[in-house]
């Protein structure tokens, strides 16, 4: 791995050279400001912080949420019993069911196998921040159209990775909804059902013949 | 879990005087907070090796390809000049997990997982792994277990990355008390071969950087069989690769994962398919010799005929069209 930033200043390594000129010093400090300001910076976001609660700031559906939590604390934990975004489902806390998916940007994830501390700084969609303006997304609205819900339970974590597939496949095969959703297990069996409300949200429900279980 | 401190490493000194003797470095988390959930591992402090600089990226040269131990696997999965120059990389990316897990899943993270036996994984046995006296697997539920071992631990090597890698003679660059070492994926893995407590040759703070694939295997394919059609980690999976000149194989190399605690690779079968016009009979007897060896146990037999069948189906892809 190369370095661009100079690893020793005199004959002092990095550390120990800003650990004993301290802060205020350093600001000041001689002709390599620059270099300097960004060592200073680097340092201190390199700053050991915890066990116990830290200032956290998510930003969830398009609103700012200053938390104090431990850096273990996960971005489900965090959603669900540190706010009262209770959309996202605690399934199997192991990353092997997918009811927990939220989006970090476009990206869906599983927020109980990621720490909230490492979600700062990226736009976090959870379901509640689907619906504008009181309307439900398409999605939401096809998944009530096609009934593919019995429980209910893994139904946020569905929304929302048909939602992300659809933000860059606007025309998904049934492989690639079942791609898509692989990730996100039904233990009421509404897999089907999920699937034909997938293609019915794109529009292109009658495009591909589908494995739904038809009832003749 | 237990608390932890936390802190963001910047360089790749920092990330190992941060990580010092009890913590653990932390990239796309999926398997080390499963270990901290349940107390197999504990780490006084998670170091983020995330914000590394340059270990984000694929970049080509004529020779090999290097990966950066931070590429994560969904890039892997889209990258449209790895799915036509190592299209088994590709093949075995897209067949990890699901896609919430490969969008954070990083390549590092996922040559390094740990054991997937389900009594390492039970928090209240101690198991041989767990500096215990006995492994449990041996005369238990072992149908997920391997075939060949080293020694009494029976705990596959499950990473899809590891036997694609295998196959494509990758090597990958761990940095080690300040000195880059190159390990091949025999040798990354060699130390759980040798030693039931290890499951990689990883230190306490050694930093895997990159991934370095040589270019000369133009053909490569992956398959794995799960219980699952997806999301689930293989019962046996299988890697080939090699040059294809004039209808005959160059330098092929195949391995499997998920039945041995190293990626399991057959010398005398890849000198056996050098030079060979691929057909069913070359391709059933390398298969043949690649498992010549195989120690079923009681429930794990099945692993036998179905890793036979993956090597053959696997080889016969790398015929393509020519
Ligand atoms: C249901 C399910 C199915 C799965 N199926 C598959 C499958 O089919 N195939 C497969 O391969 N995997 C599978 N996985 C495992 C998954 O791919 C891994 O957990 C993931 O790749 C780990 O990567 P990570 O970046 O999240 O690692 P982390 O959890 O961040 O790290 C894992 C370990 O590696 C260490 N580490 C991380 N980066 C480095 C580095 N650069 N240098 C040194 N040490 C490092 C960490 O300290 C930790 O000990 C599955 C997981 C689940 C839950
Ligand atoms: S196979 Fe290895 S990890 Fe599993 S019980 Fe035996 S010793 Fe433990
Ligand atoms: S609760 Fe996160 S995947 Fe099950
Ligand atoms: S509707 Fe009950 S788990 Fe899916």
């Amino acid at each position: 791995m190369k370095n661009s930033e100079p690893e020793n200043i005199g004959a002092h390594s990095r550390r120990t050279f800003f650990k004993s000129l301290g802060t205020v010093a350093a600001t000041a400090a001689t002709s390599q400001v620059r270099t300097i300001g960004a060592e200073l910076e680097k340092i201190n976001s390199e700053k050991i912080i915890g066990p116990g609660p830290v200032p956290v700031t998510l930003t969830v559906n398009g609103e700012k949420l200053k938390l104090m939590i431990e850096p273990r604390v996960t971005l489900l934990d965090a959603l669900r019993n540190y706010s009262s975004l209770t959309g996202a489902k605690e399934g199997c806390d192991r990353a092997t069911c997918g009811a927990c998916t939220v989006l970090l940007g476009d990206t869906p994830i599983y927020s109980c196998q990621k720490l909230a501390i490492e979600a700062q700084g990226i736009e976090i969609t959870t379901v509640e921040g689907l619906a504008k303006d009181k309307r439900l997304s398409k999605v939401q609205l096809a998944f009530i159209e096609k009934d593919a819900l019995q429980c209910g339970y893994c139904t946020p974590g569905f929304v929302m990775s048909v939602t992300a597939l659809l933000k860059k496949n606007f025309h998904p095969t049934a492989d690639d909804v079942k791609h898509a959703c692989a990730g996100n297990l039904c233990r009421c069996g509404c897999h089907p059902h999920i699937l034909q409300a997938a293609l019915k949200a794109a529009g292109v429900e009658h495009a591909a013949k589908t494995e739904v279980i038809t009832y003749a | 879990m237990k608390a932890f401190e936390y802190a963001t490493a910047h360089s790749t000194d920092s990330a190992r005087q941060l990580v010092a003797d009890k913590g653990a470095y932390i990239a796309g988390g999926n398997d080390l907070l499963g270990l901290l959930k349940e107390y197999l591992v504990e780490a006084n402090i998670l170091v983020n090796i995330k914000s590394l600089p340059g270990m984000n990226k694929i970049e080509h040269a004529r020779s090999h390809w290097t990966i950066g131990a931070l590429v994560t696997v969904a890039q892997i999965e889209n990258d449209a000049d790895i799915k036509k120059h190592f299209p088994g990389l590709r093949e075995a990316a897209a067949d990890v997990a699901s896609q919430q897990i490969r969008n954070v899943a990083t390549v590092g993270g996922n040559l390094a997982q740990h054991s997937r036996c389900w009594y390492f994984r039970h928090r209240d046995t101690q198991c041989l792994k767990k500096n215990g006296d006995l492994c449990f697997a041996r005369n238990g539920e072992n149908r997920y277990h391997s075939l060949f071992t080293g020694n009494t631990c029976i705990s596959p090597v499950v990473s899809s990355l590891a036997t694609i890698f295998a196959a494509l003679d990758a090597t990958a660059i761990v940095l080690r008390e300040g000195k880059e070492i190159r390990l091949s994926m025999a040798e990354f893995y060699q130390r759980a071969w040798e030693n039931p407590l290890s499951h990689n040759s990883l230190g306490q703070g050694d930093l895997i950087v990159r991934v370095e694939i040589p270019t000369a295997r133009p053909r490569s394919a992956f398959m794995q069989v799960s219980d699952k059609h997806a999301f689930d980690w293989a019962l046996v999976s299988c890697a080939a690769a090699a040059e294809v000149v004039d209808g005959k194989l160059k330098s092929p190399r195949v391995a499997l994962g998920s039945i041995s605690n190293v990626p399991h690779q057959v010398e005398t079968a890849n000198q056996f398919l050098d030079g060979k016009v691929l057909d069913d009979a070359t391709a059933t007897h390398a298969a043949d010799l690649i498992l010549k060896d195989a120690k079923p146990l009681e429930h794990n037999g099945y692993k036998v005929p179905m890793a036979h069948a993956l090597i053959r189906r696997t080889l016969l892809k790398l015929k393509g069209d020519a």
